[in-house]
């Protein structure tokens, strides 16, 4: 029941999505052909124009619109005039998935172990290393730090090449980059969490009652302090294997970060809107996932009642 | 052709990237590339990997528009003209041409061999398909005003007309007729655009995307397509099906997508590409005296365009007044960095004309002279009664390099003619509106011809161009403009193309700023490839030597 009513929720609130940036993109000054314009006659521009709906009314553009994304449809793609949005998506998603993947398994074991070791050694001096580097992760834009590891890892060192796409050596890189942000955060929540769930009354009575200090990290401490966490990775891993732009663009990655931004720029109507319900989707996915997930890390939290 | 200003933006934000260049840095790596020819014999790998930038938006010879996509065009394909090694028109499939005295009916005949790379025969079937293709409306293509030389092509584009009307016709397999409206003193070098490309009626006709893919990608120049991993590299290698393939060296090119400058930098540092343009600006210092870099002209000019219609732009005095104060040494060798050429006139360096060079020809039309534009602006002024100038704004695309220049022509007119102006910047979609509704004082642009003549260029100030965004409307101009096309004599012809361009710079509707450059670094052991104005390298006859 809870599951049913949770789907016609995402449903809904793809709906609301793409509705909203259909209207919010029309408001947006400029037309895709307008490096065209002036050149094309204007019946070329009209059959044109007739080619991607541009000629209808609004009200019927969405409809169309609306009408071919219940059939998976997303359309042509206007500025690449020979690829369609879905080519586009199924093409760039699986590197941009893959670098996400690998991003998010580093930041969630490196920052995981960073914030409990911190929080375990609380105001002690590698308490503060582990924040260091933390504060290091989230101050560092990307931008700054791929050049950086292209420098050292493929100039200097050569260890592994600058950029493009191929082998899982030119994946090393691009994951590092795009790991060190949410790695840092991961870590400083979860060292908070830990910290305040350590000093919680009932750990004191299981240290009280003598069982192991691993035992009860493990078993009370890790268990609950990660809760915070896991709601975060829901949108983490949304925005992950969605691709970056910046990344992306300096590893010359195939993905489809790059497409949220140009497609924009490019007034590409149905990229924008392709990519966008994309990574809704994606999202809506993910929090569903989630919560299904707090069920089996906290059993208070009921997937069939209300309360709790 | 208006692409183009999507790729000059492109190209402006790259040329952050570029640093001032005199004479001598050109020398020195002109002395390096002989050098290095005359060195040592044929690699045994004849493998060369070059970055083309981003994805090529349509790798088509109906739809592309931008300069990637014609690059790989131009290595895969081969029209009825094609380039020898100096960039001069030669024929290429044709292998005769009859002209008729009136000089607008062509007749060519397809040379022996022309084959498709899937080895069957091309014909001029194939030629007359592919231009009725181009201009047919449900193609959309935006160069299809390239063939409006034709009699019926335009009528037919606009859809007023049949394609049977079209003057093109396939006589027979080995004989294409094809009829101007008038005689067209330069239809040659057109011939060699990508737009004027064969394609194979069989394989366009029954597939639409036909050439999204590289398995589905059938061509017929020096290299066949064999692979496109798209957003990542398009993979082409030598034809065996190419009549004149024992021309051709290399066995495979591979063009990568590496749109950040300083990426694609350390790949060509690493030796994961053998070529790559438009350099990262803070390198090109420790690069210009290496014997790998050179810097070449970009046939284009950047303006900034006076609204005639919006005071205080309405007189002329004070649009001179402006042009003349500004320090374009300055500017190219302080601010742009890349070895650009200041600009007085609007045809860029690189067009041939019988007598040498065309800007060298026509001349400066202007000076600097800060006394000369006080006077001027003073005089102006009294002329239309006024006793402050207008505030005036000037307008440019959102971007670190207009920026730039903009802030630094601001501080020029401030110190030198004490105006103050103000600045105001968009986002290029929303500029390119504004602008075409003569909503502006002043405004940049870019302007780089696709083919080099000084027809591409001036045409752009025409009455009746959409690219007009001026106001500017001059009939001594317009008409000699079309003079100019139908004129046989070439020497006449340029003559005409002089007085039209000393026309526009009498009436200044813009000032001109720079010439556009490029900056290109080249592996050392690859030799012959040959460098055309406006063009990428291109690597038809090109080897890798032994290191």
């Amino acid at each position: 029941m809870y599951i049913l009513k949770r789907f016609f929720t995402m449903i809904l609130t793809i709906w609301v999505i793409a509705t909203l940036t259909f209207v919010m993109m029309k408001f947006i000054p400029g037309d895709p052909f307008a490096s065209d314009a002036d050149v094309l006659p204007e019946e070329v521009l009209n059959n044109m124009r007739a080619k991607y709906n541009l000629d209808k009314p609004i009200a019927v553009q969405y409809v169309l619109y609306i009408k071919d994304l219940v059939s998976l449809d997303l359309g042509p793609s206007i500025q690449s005039r020979t690829r369609s949005v879905n080519d586009i998506i199924l093409s760039g998603f699986p590197p941009s998935a893959l670098l996400g993947a690998q991003a998010l398994v580093l930041a969630l074991v490196f920052g995981l172990l960073l914030g409990i070791i911190a929080a375990l050694y609380h105001n002690r001096f590698i308490d503060y290393l582990a924040m260091i580097i933390a504060i290091i992760g989230i101050s560092i834009p990307s931008f700054i730090l791929a050049p950086l590891l292209i420098k050292f890892f493929s100039v200097e060192w050569g260890l592994f090449p600058v950029a493009t796409w191929g082998t899982w050596k030119h994946t090393v890189l691009p994951s590092l980059a795009l790991a060190s942000m949410p790695l840092a955060v991961v870590a400083r929540f979860m060292r908070s969490s830990m910290i305040e769930v350590m000093n919680a009354n009932y750990i004191k009575t299981a240290d009280a009652k003598g069982l192991s200090t691993a035992g009860i990290v493990i078993k009370h401490g890790i268990r609950n302090a990660i809760l915070p966490v896991v709601s975060f990775i829901g949108p983490l891993f949304a925005s992950l294997i969605t691709g970056t732009f910046v990344i992306e663009k300096i590893f010359a990655i195939p993905g489809i970060g790059r497409y949220f931004v140009d497609s924009i720029f490019n007034r590409d109507y149905p990229v924008i809107m392709g990519t966008t319900i994309f990574f809704s989707v994606i999202l809506v996915v993910t929090l569903f996932l989630i919560d299904i997930s707090y069920r089996l890390i906290d059993p208070r939290i009921s997937l069939t009642s209300k309360e709790g | 052709m208006k692409k183009l200003f999507v790729l000059m933006i492109t190209i402006l934000s790259l040329s952050a990237v570029l640093v001032a260049c005199n004479g001598k840095d050109k020398d020195s790596s002109d002395k390096g590339k002989e050098d290095g020819n005359s060195s040592s014999g044929k690699a045994e790998k004849q493998e060369i990997v070059m970055n083309a930038g981003s994805e090529p938006p349509a790798i088509d010879p109906a739809l592309a528009t931008d300069t990637t996509s014609g690059w790989v065009l131009d290595h895969i394909f081969e029209g009825l003209y094609t380039r020898d090694k100096n960039g001069s028109a030669v024929p290429g499939l044709a292998e005769k041409t009859e002209i008729s005295e009136d000089g607008k009916k062509y007749i060519f005949t397809i040379r022996d061999g022309a084959k498709w790379s899937d080895g069957s025969p091309l014909t001029a079937n194939d030629f007359e398909f592919a231009w009725k293709h181009v201009l047919n409306p449900d193609t959309g293509s935006s160069f299809a005003f390239y063939l409006y030389y034709l009699v019926g092509a335009e009528e037919y584009n606009k859809g007023n007309a049949k394609a049977e009307d079209v003057g093109v016709k396939a006589l027979d397999e080995k004989t294409l007729e094809v009829t101007l409206n008038e005689p067209l003193g330069y239809f040659e070098t057109l011939l060699t655009m990508w737009t004027f490309y064969p394609v194979k009626e069989e394989l366009v006709a029954g597939n639409e995307n036909w050439s999204a893919e590289a398995k589905t990608y059938v061509s017929n120049g020096p290299f066949k397509m064999t692979a496109w991993e798209h957003d990542s590299e398009v993979v082409i290698e030598k034809n065996n099906e190419y009549y004149d393939k024992d021309s051709v060296n290399l066995d495979k090119i591979t063009f990568k997508m590496v749109g950040e400058a300083t990426t694609y930098y350390q790949m060509y540092k690493t030796g994961e590409l053998d070529f790559i343009k438009s350099l990262p600006t803070d390198v090109i210092e420790s690069e210009k005296d290496k014997d790998d870099f050179e810097i070449v002209p970009y046939y284009g000019t950047y303006m900034y365009m006076f609204n005639v219609e919006k005071e205080p732009f309405t007189n002329e005095k004070v649009r001179k007044a402006f042009g003349m104060s500004i320090d374009r040494e300055v500017l190219t060798e302080n601010v742009t960095l890349a070895g650009e050429t200041p600009a007085y006139g609007m045809v860029p360096v690189g067009a041939d004309s019988p007598e040498g060079d065309f800007r060298a020809v026509g001349g400066d039309y202007f000076e600097e002279n800060l006394d000369k534009a006080k006077k001027l602006l003073a005089e102006g002024m009294a002329e239309e009664g006024w006793t402050t100038l207008p505030e005036v704004t000037l307008l440019y695309n959102t971007d670190e390099n207009h920026k730039k220049i903009a802030e630094a022509v601001q501080e020029m007119f401030k110190k030198n003619i004490g105006v103050d102006i103000k600045l105001a910047n968009q986002e290029w979609k929303t500029y390119l509106e504004t602008t075409k509704a003569h909503n502006f004082q002043m405004a940049r642009m870019g302007w780089i011809g696709l083919f080099v003549d000084p027809v591409v260029n001036l045409d752009y100030y025409l009455g009746d161009s959409p690219n007009n965004r001026t106001g500017w409307v001059n009939e001594d101009f317009d008409r000699l403009m079309a003079e100019s096309k139908v004129e046989q004599d070439t020497a006449k012809r340029y003559e005409l193309l002089h007085q039209a361009e000393e026309v526009l710079m009498t009436d200044f509707p813009m000032m001109p700023i720079y010439f556009y450059t490029n900056t290109y670094l080249m592996n050392k052991n690859i030799k012959d490839a040959a460098k055309f104005v406006n063009r990428f390298p291109f690597m038809k006859w090109a080897e890798v030597t032994e290191k």
